[in-house]
């Protein structure tokens, strides 16, 4: 598949007000988005990502580097680019509280050329498949915060780009609309082929409907893999040990000192060892370990990772150099 | 077309919560005409009675047209700060319009859906003083379209600067008033000022409603000085708006209030 938006060598740096000192906000950023995609862009905060996400909306110049939008260079030809795409970057606050469901998809779509004739037809499919028509001459303050946040996906769906970019989509909502949402962003990849990149703290979204995930902290890329292969990845290296029996200090000590990641939980007659391997073959090492002193083995599983921990431990291993790295 | 289609969307948007707001709008109206009733008042009670007729009529067209500056130069920076606190101008920023023409399409929606309003004020006003002035279309025209362009030019130097500075609204306060002094002055005080924007205009216009002058009684070279300002101010306008906007983009501050 084609690549719909290149970044390429990106960087960008803030000087700040006071004191002068620089931040390095992005430090030489690059990766593709295929066209029919659905990446998670993710990051704790501070880590780039708002940064990244405004560059590629073409709200922000890059310092150094490029970012293309369907072969259009955002920074010569910014205005052939943003056709391209279209965001929701701050949910509701991204509509005009004064006019109804139906005037905010109208006036958008007229501040992008487009007559209410035209937009006519796809404003009234739109309000359908979000389940706004009944809503549609509504003012946007007296709606819930999923029904705004809802019409803010619409709207920038109504701009019919080949890229629509979500800033934490799903932030704020009640458990029912934010599984309505997830399934609006799924169709809308079936149904309407578009692109959609997502920024979100919420793992159970990014999980569930992202393919591939960009990871950024501190500035730069520590992961940009599909969320299938990550999972599996993993998944291979984290073991649960169950042990008819406690540690010694000194076997505990071993561990950390092999092993600092690791949890070890005390219960009435047993405890349970939960360990994170850089390789497979260092499970003999704990074995090892375990014989020492004769600690009694009960089980030991391959504990199922979800999104938000893999996420963590590559946020951590970034910190400490070691889980990223390895991995 | 699409130029018309974003020029329609704006007027219809502007429209729609002036309605909407009716009470807030007739609040600004009647605030307006409360001003012009103290300066009638002042004329009136310590006014030069020989030369009050003139006076009256002096401050209906000023005011008038101190009332359209208003609404064209000033309610433009007011709407970006407003827009950027709420988070809707990152999304005009994203237009494949561009936001300078977006801000155009702004200021003319204004002055269109501000008009109406502006020919009642005119004519409540006469009628409150008992003045008729000369309301001569064809001459008050093209003065107007020549002096709104320089007009527009003054709000997209207002529109430019609160794009970097966002939080101008004491600026817009002070400008009030600075729209006033170009409103009421009078070139003849100092002739480097029909070079300003609005004073040449409401000069001609002035000449026109009280003097009665026609279109064929004003001087080429009055045009001439109307045109080159209208021009002047509007490129002016438009090079220190895109600047603004690419500085803004360059240290991140156009989604920033």
């Amino acid at each position: 598949m084609e690549a719909i938006i290149k970044v390429e060598g990106v960087k960008k740096a803030y000087k700040k007000r006071k004191s002068k000192e620089v931040i390095q906000a992005i430090n030489d950023v690059s990766f593709d988005v295929k066209r029919g995609e659905i990446l998670g862009l993710l990051g704790p905060n501070g880590a780039g990502k708002t940064t990244t996400i405004k560059m590629i909306c073409g709200l922000l110049t890059p310092d150094e580097g490029s970012i293309t939008i369907n072969g259009n260079d955002m920074k010569t030809q910014r205005l052939k680019a943003l056709k391209h795409i279209s965001a929701v970057l701050e949910g509701n606050r991204n509509l005009y509280w004064r006019l109804t469901v139906k005037e905010n998809l109208e006036y958008f779509a007229g501040n992008r050329g487009v007559s209410r004739k035209d937009a006519a037809f796809l404003i009234q499919d739109l309000l359908h498949k979000f389940n706004l028509k009944h809503k549609e001459n509504e003012l946007v303050n007296r709606l819930s915060r999923g029904m705004q946040q809802k019409l803010a996906i619409a709207i920038a769906m109504s701009a019919e780009t080949d890229v629509i970019l979500l800033d934490e989509p799903t932030l704020g909502l009640d458990v029912e609309t934010s599984y309505e949402v997830r399934s609006i962003l799924q169709s809308i990849v079936k149904e309407y082929n578009r692109t959609i990149i997502i920024s979100s703290h919420d793992m159970d979204v990014i999980q569930d409907i992202c393919e591939r995930t960009v990871i950024i902290n501190n500035g730069n890329i520590v992961i940009n893999d599909s969320v299938k292969n990550l999972l599996k990845l993993f998944e291979v290296r984290s073991y649960s040990i169950t042990l008819g029996g406690f540690l010694s200090n000194h076997q505990l000590s071993l561990i950390s000192h092999k092993f600092p990641h690791h949890t070890y939980k005390k219960e009435t007659f047993q405890s349970i060892l939960e360990i994170d391997l850089a390789k497979s073959e260092e499970i003999y090492q704990i074995i090892d370990i375990l014989k020492m002193d004769e600690t009694p083995v009960e089980a030991i599983d391959r504990r199922n990772v979800n999104f938000e921990q893999i996420f963590m431990k590559i946020i951590k291993g970034e910190k400490s150099n070691a889980f990223a790295q390895s991995s | 077309m699409r130029l018309l289609n974003l020029l329609n969307a704006n007027i219809r948007k502007h429209f729609i919560e002036m309605k909407r707001y009716l009470p807030n709008t007739m609040a600004f109206i009647i605030t307006f005409y409360i001003i012009f009733l103290a300066m009638f008042a002042g004329i009136k009670l310590i006014g030069d009675p020989s030369s009050q007729d003139a006076n009256i009529q002096y401050v209906i067209v000023n005011y008038i047209f101190w009332y359209l500056a208003m609404v064209v130069v000033n309610d433009i920076g007011w709407q970006i700060s407003n827009e950027a606190s709420q988070g809707t101008f990152e999304q005009l920023s994203m237009s494949p319009m561009g936001i300078w023409r977006i801000m155009t399409a702004r200021l003319i929606s204004s002055t269109i859906v501000n008009f109406l309003i502006i020919v009642a004020l005119l004519y409540i006003s006469m009628a409150t003083t008992g003045q008729w002035l000369n309301i001569d279309v064809i001459t008050l025209l093209p003065i107007l379209v020549l002096t709104l362009i320089s007009m527009f030019g003054l709000g997209l130097i207002i529109a430019g600067m609160t794009v970097v500075f966002k939080q101008i609204q004491a600026f817009l306060q002070i400008l009030q008033f600075i729209l006033a002094a170009l409103v009421f002055v009078q070139s003849n005080v100092l002739p480097f000022l029909v070079f300003f924007p609005i004073v040449k205009g409401v000069e001609l216009v002035r000449n026109v409603m009280i003097d009665g002058v026609s279109l064929s009684q004003i001087a080429v070279g009055d045009f001439l000085i109307l045109g080159f300002n209208a021009i002047f101010y509007f490129i002016v306008g438009l090079g220190i708006f895109i600047y603004c906007e690419r500085f803004a983009m360059r240290k991140g501050l156009l989604a920033h209030y």
